[in-house]
């Protein structure tokens, strides 16, 4: 259709159009089953574009091998993907060009990942080849000196980022001598890395009973089903006992703690309290209040130091989830001379949280925000991908996606206050400033007593 | 195989406003875009960064929607928003649950048609922008490699070569004035798309855009200056410091040819030849065989923007960061030596069909995708804009393939040998002024 429409001149209205009752949400169908040798299977068909994701996690990640070697669980992601017994690297990345797919592998500190993303004609061979990897993986020594390489390279320009030294120091002072603490290997450990530590995480934790599959797309579920099934199902492996973590310190009045970044033209402000994992019956109410908070453009902090101030770009505060522990940051890049000033207001919005009650057209806007940006998942393969991932990993239960908006809209101001007062801990609240230390010294010094890093992670005295 | 079929329904209204609907009812969202066609290629002199600034004034208030109401009543309805600015275009956008659709069209058509804005807004954004600057640019290793350093080593003219995000000098001139006449010459229907994708009828969408924007009257458009570049004549170089990072870069740009030409048909296949992913020739060759180069990456208009969401001169990137125990010269010469390869010897039928499926999929992945999921069908609605607003056809998103599928791989490599000469190329040295554990 095309062609010139007639205007009808109504008149401009001043006030915004009332909302109509709003159509549900449905999450498409998930198909679990278990194979005999523990690989759990999740299915979920989307066939609106000729596309399919077929993600292959292993509930091992870095933390796992912390006691032997930090990064360990990313390295073996990265030389992974370099060959099996039957294909070499080459052939892997044209298959992949051929099958117009896109490979990943990847490590956190929780999980271990092979995801591709390609056509939904080619699942079979997709599934082909991510079986290949998960199984007979070579670890050809050049490519592991190729990749140690790269670790290392990326490792120098990680301790020029101002945003890297801000999340590892935080990630340092929050969790102490838990294998959480390390956000990056040393180079020195980098460097003392051997072929066969790769080859044993790859052993010990690459193995069926500790492995999820997730696929969605553009498929049907029966025959998807045998796919998996003729490439995973003769796969055998145990999951070994894991290591015993210590505890994170207990975190008593508030610390600051200055990273030197010479040359550095603005302030990266942390400030940040562990929390609680997904799993815990309090995560809806700790999501909801960092909303209000922080966590999204409309919130308190947002109006405050970006749209009132100006102190700021991308002011935001995170809920973060790891499997055994999380915790909360406020996190804003600013110009050094508001580093005092952007703290106090920092303060000033999480006390507010934990002193006042939270009018209720505040509270519904926010509950709104927080279902309505939840369910936008449901629109897109991605969205659904992960989020149907997260749930499994963290062994949700299974009509999550279903409950959680009425989680949500049942939420009332007092159950916020709670969740402020025990997440939003400012008392104990530690501190991460990153920057020019001569410049920010005097301001990070009016918050606590200050313990000062080189950028290369050393403590000075 | 597979051939995708979008349904794209378009229209215009008396006053220019460009109206296109993709209807999608699999799940209860729209997304809705307005897109401009003024980017920052076009900003005024002196007013280096101004196209973005005027963004950030977009979401200070309009004549019924005051500061912080438009973002308050796109998060309190469920959903998303955002803007971003381009080298020809600046777009708004926002996904939110299918029953706000109005009110969003509403929202939109109050800025389009009454932008209201005070002395303190303009103050506050340009802090903000300051920060933004230092966040992305001046704090960061690399920062701006090579999207602001490659243009003004390459280009000739201003409206190609100044610097995008602003100098701080030029932010700091602007005035209220200068934000109200940009408002006046480009913010008007006539020069402009509304698109809405997702939960949403054609006729429905249709006469909403016509209620909400019908009103807003047309302005007399400025005549587009000529910002073609001349021919060069022989490579250009430059040179920038790197103050954060420990590896050397460099950014090497091909002046593309121009849009919908034969050339660039086969250039978008060359660009996937060259630079996609693992299995393309500059990786293959210098990060895992040769193993001169640490990370490389690419594409025709990288990394601001992609094929076809630009609509004057644009560049082939290749980017390198390299190991410091090669020199910039050796590291160019084992680039130098992939370039002649292809240009010499060609691309096999087999390498050409591989790509093509490549290609092929990232579109669809492009369409089907939401910048991370946040905006379902961010792809889609980007690019039924650009092809509505630059090739005048929103309905080129369902036919643009095929002109890729017919190219064939001599038509490759005589586009190579055309495009990829040293002296229709820039080169920019980005140099570590330190190196890393050793200073």
């Amino acid at each position: 259709m095309s062609g010139i429409v007639k205007s009808e001149n109504a008149a401009v209205r001043t006030q915004p159009p009332a909302l109509g009752p709003q159509r549900p949400v449905a999450w498409p169908a998930r198909t679990a089953f278990r194979l005999p040798n523990g690989i759990q299977v999740v299915l979920a068909e989307r066939r609106n574009f000729p596309r399919v994701r077929l993600e292959l996690f292993f509930r091992s990640g870095n933390a796992v091998a912390m006691h032997r070697l930090p990064g360990l669980g990313e390295m073996t992601a990265a030389v992974v993907r370099a060959g099996t017994k039957s294909r070499d690297q080459r052939q892997v990345d044209e298959e992949l060009r051929r099958m117009g797919a896109d490979l990943g592998t990847s490590a956190g500190a929780d999980t271990s990942a092979i995801a591709v993303s390609g056509l939904a004609e080619f699942l079979p061979g997709l599934a082909d080849l991510v079986a290949d990897l998960a199984r007979k993986a070579m670890f050809p020594d050049r490519d592991f000196e190729r990749e140690r390489r790269q670790k290392l390279e990326e490792l120098r320009i990680a301790r020029t980022t101002s945003g890297f030294l801000g999340s590892e120091r935080m990630r340092g002072v929050l969790f102490g001598h838990h294998p959480y603490a390390r956000l990056a290997p040393t180079e020195k450990e980098v460097e003392s890395y051997r072929r066969e530590d790769l080859t044993a995480f790859y052993g010990e934790h690459y193995v069926p009973e500790n492995a999820l599959i997730v696929a969605v797309g553009d498929f049907d579920t029966m025959r998807t089903r045998e796919i998996i099934e003729k490439q995973f199902a003769d796969w055998k492996g145990i999951q070994s006992a894991r290591p015993a973590t210590p505890a994170p310190p207990e975190l008593k009045g508030r610390q600051v703690h200055l990273v030197d970044l010479p040359g550095a033209v603005q302030a990266e402000v942390l400030v940040g309290n562990r929390a609680i994992t997904r799993r815990d019956p309090n995560w809806p109410q700790l999501v909801l209040a960092n909303s209000l908070f922080g966590g999204a453009f409309n919130s308190r902090l947002v109006m405050n130091i970006r749209e009132q101030k100006g102190y700021t770009y991308s002011p935001r505060s995170t809920a973060h989830a790891l499997r055994e522990y999380g915790y909360f940051t406020v996190h804003a890049a600013v110009r050094n001379e508001v580093t005092a000033a952007t703290l106090t207001e920092i303060f000033y919005e999480m006390d507010r949280m934990r002193s006042l009650p939270v009018g209720a057209d505040e509270l519904d806007d926010a509950k709104n925000y927080v279902t309505g940006a939840f369910s936008l998942g449901v629109a897109t393969l991605d969205g659904v991908a992960g989020q149907v991932s997260s749930m499994y990993l963290e062994e949700l239960p299974k009509d999550y996606l279903e409950k959680y908006r009425d989680k949500i809209q049942a939420l009332s101001s007092e159950e916020i206050m709670a969740a402020a007062r025990s997440y939003f801990d400012s008392v104990n609240a530690q501190i991460v400033v990153v920057g020019n230390a001569a410049v920010l010294r005097d301001q990070a010094e009016l918050f606590g007593p200050v313990t000062e890093w080189t950028a290369e992670g050393k403590q000075r005295d | 195989m597979t051939q995708l079929q979008i349904p794209v329904e378009h229209t215009t209204l008396e006053n220019g406003l460009r109206v296109i609907v993709s209807p999608d009812a699999s799940a209860p969202f729209v997304t809705v875009g307005v897109y401009y066609e003024i980017g920052f290629r076009l900003e005024p002199r002196g007013r280096s960064g101004f196209a973005h600034l005027f963004e950030h004034m977009m979401f200070q208030g309009s004549e019924n929607a005051g500061k912080m109401v438009h973002i308050k009543l796109i998060n309190s309805s469920g959903g998303v928003l955002n803007g971003t600015t381009h080298y020809d275009v600046t777009n708004y956008y926002e996904s939110v649950p299918s029953n706000a659709l109005e009110r969003v069209l509403w929202l939109e058509a109050d800025r389009m048609r009454a932008l209201h804005v005070d002395d303190e807004n303009l103050r506050n954004q340009r802090d903000v922008v300051k920060e933004e600057v230092r966040v992305n640019v001046l704090n960061q290793p690399y920062g701006g490699f090579p999207w602001l350093d490659l243009p003004p080593v390459a280009f000739r003219k201003w409206p190609n070569a100044h610097n995008f995000y602003g100098d701080f000098a030029d932010l700091d001139a602007a005035t209220l004035e200068d934000v109200r006449a940009f408002f006046k010459t480009y913010y008007a229907p006539n020069n402009a798309a509304l698109l809405m994708l997702g939960d949403v009828r054609p006729d429905e969408a249709i006469s909403l855009a016509r209620r909400y924007f019908g009103g807003i009257p047309a302005v007399p458009l400025l005549k587009k200056p000529d910002v073609a570049e001349d021919a060069p004549l022989e490579e250009r170089r430059g040179e920038v410091e790197e103050k954060f990072g420990t590896l050397p870069a460099m950014a090497i740009g091909y002046h593309a040819p121009a849009r919908n030409t034969p050339d660039w048909f086969a250039a978008g296949l060359l660009d996937q030849v060259l630079h996609g992913g693992r299995a393309a020739r500059i990786y293959r060759a210098l990060v895992l065989e040769k193993q001169i180069v640490v990370e490389s990456s690419g594409g025709l208009n990288y990394p601001a923007g992609d094929l076809f969401d630009y609509n004057g001169p644009a560049l082939m990137v290749t980017t390198i960061f390299h190991k410091p125990e090669y020199s910039a010269e050796a590291t160019l010469a084992a680039y130098d030596e992939v370039i002649a390869e292809v240009c010499e010897k060609g691309v096999a039928e087999d390498e050409l069909e591989q790509v093509k499926v490549k290609f092929f999929a990232d579109y669809y992945t492009m369409l089907e995708g939401g910048m991370g999921s946040y905006i379902p069908r961010f792809g889609l609605m980007h690019y039924l804009a650009c092809f509505s607003l630059f090739d005048g056809d929103p309905g080129r998103v369902n036919t643009v393939l095929q002109d890729f599928r017919d190219v064939t791989p001599a038509q490759v490599v005589a586009a190579a040998s055309k495009i990829l000469q040293a002296r229709n190329r820039a080169v920019l040295f980005r140099r570590p002024s330190h190196n890393g554990g050793a200073q």
